[in-house]
């Protein structure tokens, strides 16, 4: 299945160019028996760069993971760190750091012991091990918890210890597997942030892995959007948004208005509807449109010249804080439209006749699936 | 944590399955307290004098020495062959695995009476009957099966990310086992190795096939002296077993949560 950039605005990759990565994946490859959960990857990350990778359940995200962290053996291609091929490398002998969805404690050690266990495996003095596990501490606000046992600390805290523990380290590159996913939604946001900053503050290149678009939305330079083992697009997360390469990735990450139609040059018929986009095609085709580039105006107002413009009436309206999503059938077809709320903002009931408006740009066209 | 309320039915069956489990106690604790020469129950009068038979009878005494050295060796040498047998099963998941383990725990399956004859006709050949190395032997192929599920059991809920956590801190494999995984290991080797001892020590059929005019353990013992005669003196040691058994349960459940183990 190819698919062709929606636009002509393609937009030059903002990281390393492949194979000169400080971390780079070469045509990674996973095979269970004749399953193949990790198809060919290709990713460069640079030093100090935090990525995404983010995909459904099942798509490979973890198997790659435990990959570059050397769990699993790899069934093809290559894994090099700073000019460095550690594909044949064991785990212990990797220097990266990973943290675990299931936290991974050792239940038998104090906060302090666990945070020490790789500064003692790397033989250092007793002196320094105190001083940095302090200082990991200290880093993730456990002051005064180094003597507790795991168990006896909160899901979030646990969390922050496997993340201390990860880091004192200093690894060469820190992994996440779904780290925030146990804990809970307020929990989640601050561990967000507070992760994004130490990973800044100390520089550390850093892959993430999430099914949770907001996660990667918000935390990475780059988001790695996978599925069935493939890679559909890399990109900072506008471009995502923005410009997705596919439309998986126009499903998955953010919400999208869905039509199937035929296109004639930049003419598309969808249904009794023709609407313009800003690329030639012809055939079949598959059409999104973000709900939060449509405009909504009252009925009868004339648009800008050049913007497509559709009347419909407003069958739902929900207010959500700070946007309202609007559903309008128009010509047979239900538009989701979705506005900012602005202080002194009119909210249209249902029932209003609208007139919506959006630019060719926006309408992004994708070959239809087979 | 829900209390719900227990049904009138439930209470009373769960006092029916106590009262059939705890009806032997309730003769003997009794009994052993007997004044008579005879066991009769109830006893006609009451005295201490069946426990302090117990100290002079000396083969009772020797053999329950044997019992508790022989319980104990069979126990450390069980935790020493299971842990990594269990490790290499669970773990590193060999193939045809699920078959040796089935192979390593069938003696459970065997009536012992079965197992008794079969060892009696090798161990003589072997001049190992009524030898304590014989009797060392018996006990093992006995314990080991409890002692490899338990262990392997304990082995298999341990969440493995824990020990990956270590590897990727730069522990090796060994420094990994001999750090987290041993350690995490603790329970279901007290489980096991509790297991194991009652067992052994409590083992009847197989030490009767095994034991010899001067060779015996307490329960052979035991069973030999009721043979000869009809009085309350095994009921004395009785009492003090199950005080023995008690107090060790308490303990390991105490430190560890016994069920925990078990339960699964
Ligand atoms: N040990 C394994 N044996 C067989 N299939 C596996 C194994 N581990 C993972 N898979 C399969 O590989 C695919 C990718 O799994 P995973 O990387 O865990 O996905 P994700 O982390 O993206 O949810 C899934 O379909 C999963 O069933
Ligand atoms: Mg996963």
């Amino acid at each position: 299945m190819m698919h062709q950039a929606p636009t002509d605005m393609t937009v030059a990759a903002a990281g390393p160019r492949a194979g000169q990565g400080y971390l780079s994946l070469q045509g990674l490859t996973k095979r269970y028996h004749d399953f193949l959960a990790v198809e060919a990857i290709d990713l460069d990350v640079a030093q100090g760069e935090f990525v995404a990778l983010l995909g459904p359940s099942g798509c490979g995200k973890t198997t790659t993971l435990r990959m570059i962290a050397g769990l699993v053996p790899t069934s093809g291609g290559r894994i090099v760190v700073a000019g460095q091929d550690l594909t044949a490398v064991p785990p212990h002998k990797r220097d990266m750091g990973l943290v675990f969805q299931s936290y991974a404690l050792f239940p038998h050690m104090t906060i302090a012991q666990n945070v020490a266990f790789g500064l003692e495996m790397r033989r250092l003095p007793r002196m320094e091990i105190a001083a940095r596990v302090a200082e990991a501490v200290a880093m993730v606000r456990l002051e005064g918890r180094e003597d507790r046992r795991p168990a006896q600390l909160s899901g979030g805290q646990q969390q922050r210890v496997a993340l201390a523990r990860a880091l004192v380290v200093r690894p060469s590159i820190l992994l996440f597997d779904e780290p925030l996913s146990n804990l809970d939604a307020k929990l989640r946001e601050e561990m967000r942030s507070e992760i994004r900053e130490i990973q800044q503050r100390l520089g550390t290149t850093a892959l993430f892995v999430t099914h949770d678009q907001d996660e990667a939305l918000t935390m990475s330079d780059r988001i790695v959007v996978m599925s069935h083992g493939r890679i559909e697009q890399i990109g900072r997360p506008e471009d995502l948004y923005e410009r997705p390469a596919t439309p998986f990735v126009a499903r998955f990450v953010g919400r999208t208005n869905r039509f199937t139609g035929n296109a004639h040059g930049t003419t598309i018929r969808l249904g009794d509807l023709a609407v313009r986009a800003a690329t030639q095609r012809s055939g079949p085709v598959e059409v999104m449109i973000r709900p939060h580039r449509v405009a909504l105006a009252a009925a009868g107002c004339v648009p800008a010249d050049g913007l497509n413009s559709v009347t419909g009436i407003v069958r739902r309206t929900t207010y959500s804080g700070d946007f309202v999503q609007y559903l309008v059938d128009a010509d047979g077809l239900t538009f989701m439209v979705e506005e900012a709320t602005v202080g002194h903002g009119r909210i249209a009931p249902a029932g209003t006749a609208v007139t919506l408006t959006w630019a060719p740009a926006d309408t992004l066209v994708y070959e239809a699936a087979p | 944590m829900d209390e719900r309320p227990i049904s009138p039915i439930l209470k009373i069956l769960a006092a029916v399955g106590f009262l059939f489990l705890l009806a032997p106690v309730l003769i003997v604790v009794p009994l052993s307290f007997s004044g008579e020469v005879f066991m009769a129950f109830p006893p006609e009068s009451w005295s201490l004098r069946w426990y302090a038979a117990i100290a002079e009878n000396e083969k009772m005494l020797a053999a329950f020495l044997f019992s508790l050295k022989l319980a104990t060796a069979v126990t450390a040498v069980n935790l020493f062959v299971a842990v990594p047998a269990a490790y290499a099963l669970v773990r590193l998941a060999p193939r045809g695995g699920d078959a040796m383990m089935g192979f390593f725990t069938a003696p459970l399956l065997l009536p012992s009476i079965v197992l008794g004859l079969a060892m009696l006709i090798v161990f003589s050949r072997a001049g190992l009957l009524a030898t304590p190395q014989g009797m060392f032997v018996a006990h093992l192929v006995v314990t080991l099966p409890y002692t490899l599920r338990v262990i392997a059991t304990a082995l298999s809920t341990l969440p493995i990310a824990v020990e990956e956590a270590a590897a990727t801190l730069g522990a090796s494999p060994v420094t990994v086992f001999r750090r987290v995984t041993l350690p995490m290991m603790v329970p279901g080797m007290i489980a096991a190795g509790s297991l194991s001892f009652l067992v052994s020590f409590d083992e009847v059929v197989l030490s009767l096939f095994m034991s010899g005019p001067r060779l015996s353990t307490l329960p052979v013992e035991m069973y030999n002296h009721v043979e000869n005669r009809a009085d309350p003196l095994v009921a004395a040691v009785s009492v003090l077993l199950v005080v023995f058994t008690l107090v060790a349960v308490v303990v390991v459940d105490r430190s560890l949560g016994l069920a925990k183990t078990f339960v699964r």
